[in-house]
């Protein structure tokens, strides 16, 4: 019983065997966790509604077949249960995102180069949620102002933009060996594989977008 | 649609619990299954008395239909988690457990108690353990400054757990220093 038990801790970290809704589930914990808007995991993303929706047909098929015995219903009913669990995870990594891309709507718009993380309807939707709240913004407030005080991207402090807090901590846990990262207090830190530490997100969001370690 | 408010700080235990039911587990079925293709992957085929691996939510389903039984974890064991537990009380270290053994092990001491030798042992050395560690961690308090806070070994449910208050700590620390460089975000969260 004394044996070494590092084996079963970390058995899901093997890129190799890691499965498509494993993968998902990793990114959706990734998503809750980060302050900042990570890349949309588009072909990950689509593969698997594919699925649901083949499994759906799948058991709606059988469903209507009045051949099928007590054994067939039941794997009907276990297939039916997978295809909402996974449901619930799609959804949830979802509306993550959109809660994020809502909050961040005006600082997302104003940098081309996050564009690139948002899938094409969600940059549709932060486009005409912003547009939205400009409106309302101008409507309710700005128009009573005077004219060099309703700007909404002036460079005053403070910024009317709000970015995601970036120095927000999470807990991350290294999935192999990372490179060096360089800690607020300028020390250097090399995380070894299965190592969980608490700092902030800007030192670890390059490890996260290169899949070196995941939020927890 | 967007996410809840309530959800948008930290993850909850039964979201946890969702999560670690993907882990495979063994199960002594009681009926019959073909090999079936689920979107995670394909399990069976089910052959009583024949033991099959299969996703804890599957275990847990059958369970519930007295359709199999569960094969508990080496570690879901007296012997096991006893010597855990003096392990934990002994070294200043987390001792090595499983990353979800909260989750899993609730799960099944709810389903399946029948199927362990020995439940309520196992109940109060969880129940010890789960307090050994929570004072570590808790000590891990004293050293949390602004930059890291290395606390390998730490497992899902009790990360979640300190989650909320270290977060914070952190976040304090984190404006008391004010890195010149980074300036401190003026919009109060």
């Amino acid at each position: 019983m004394n044996k070494d038990c590092h084996d079963f801790a970390f058995t899901d970290l093997d890129d190799t065997q890691e499965l498509p809704l494993q993968r998902l589930i990793r990114h959706w914990m990734n998503e809750r966790h980060a302050p900042d808007i990570l890349p949309i995991q588009a072909e990950l993303l689509a593969g698997i509604l594919d699925h649901i929706h083949k499994q759906s047909s799948t058991v709606n098929l059988l469903r209507t077949d009045p051949e099928a015995s007590g054994d067939e219903h039941f794997r009907i009913m276990l297939a039916q249960t997978e295809i909402e669990r996974v449901k619930f995870v799609v959804r949830s990594y979802v509306r993550t995102r959109l809660s994020k891309i809502e909050d961040y709507a005006r600082w997302i718009l104003s940098d081309s180069s996050l564009h690139g993380r948002l899938s094409e309807t969600e940059l549709k939707h932060a486009q005409s949620y912003a547009d939205l709240l400009t409106t309302h913004f101008e409507e309710s407030v700005l128009k009573a102002l005077p004219g060099n005080q309703r700007s909404l991207d002036d460079k005053v402090i403070p910024p009317m933009v709000t970015p995601p807090d970036i120095t927000k901590p999470v807990f991350v846990l290294a999935r192999r060996d990372c490179p060096p990262v360089y800690l607020p207090d300028g020390t250097k830190m090399e995380m070894k594989k299965g190592q969980i530490s608490l700092t902030q997100y800007r030192v670890i969001d390059s490890l996260l977008f290169q899949d070196h370690v995941e939020l927890v | 649609m967007a996410l809840p408010q309530s959800l948008r700080t930290s993850v909850t235990p039964p979201e946890l619990e969702l999560i670690a039911s993907e882990q495979l587990i063994d199960i002594v079925p009681l009926v019959t299954m073909e090999k079936t293709a689920f979107i995670s992957g394909a399990y069976g085929p089910l052959r009583p008395p024949a033991k099959a691996r299969v996703p804890l939510w599957i275990a847990v389903n059958l369970k519930l239909k007295k359709k199999c039984h569960i094969v508990p974890p080496e570690w879901l064991s007296v012997e096991f988690l006893q010597d855990r537990l003096s392990r934990e009380t002994s070294n200043p270290g987390f001792s090595q457990l499983p990353f979800q053994f909260a989750e899993i092990s609730k799960v099944i001491l709810d389903i399946a108690s029948d199927d362990l030798e020995n439940p309520d042992k196992i109940r109060t050395l969880l129940k010890d353990i789960r307090e050994a560690r929570q004072s570590k961690s808790r000590e891990g308090i004293t050293k949390l400054d602004h930059s890291e806070l290395g606390l390998s070994g730490l497992c899902s449910m009790e990360i979640n757990e300190i989650r909320p208050f270290f977060i914070k700590g952190m976040n304090v620390l984190t404006k008391l220093i004010r890195d010149p460089e980074h300036p401190p975000n003026l919009d109060e969260t």
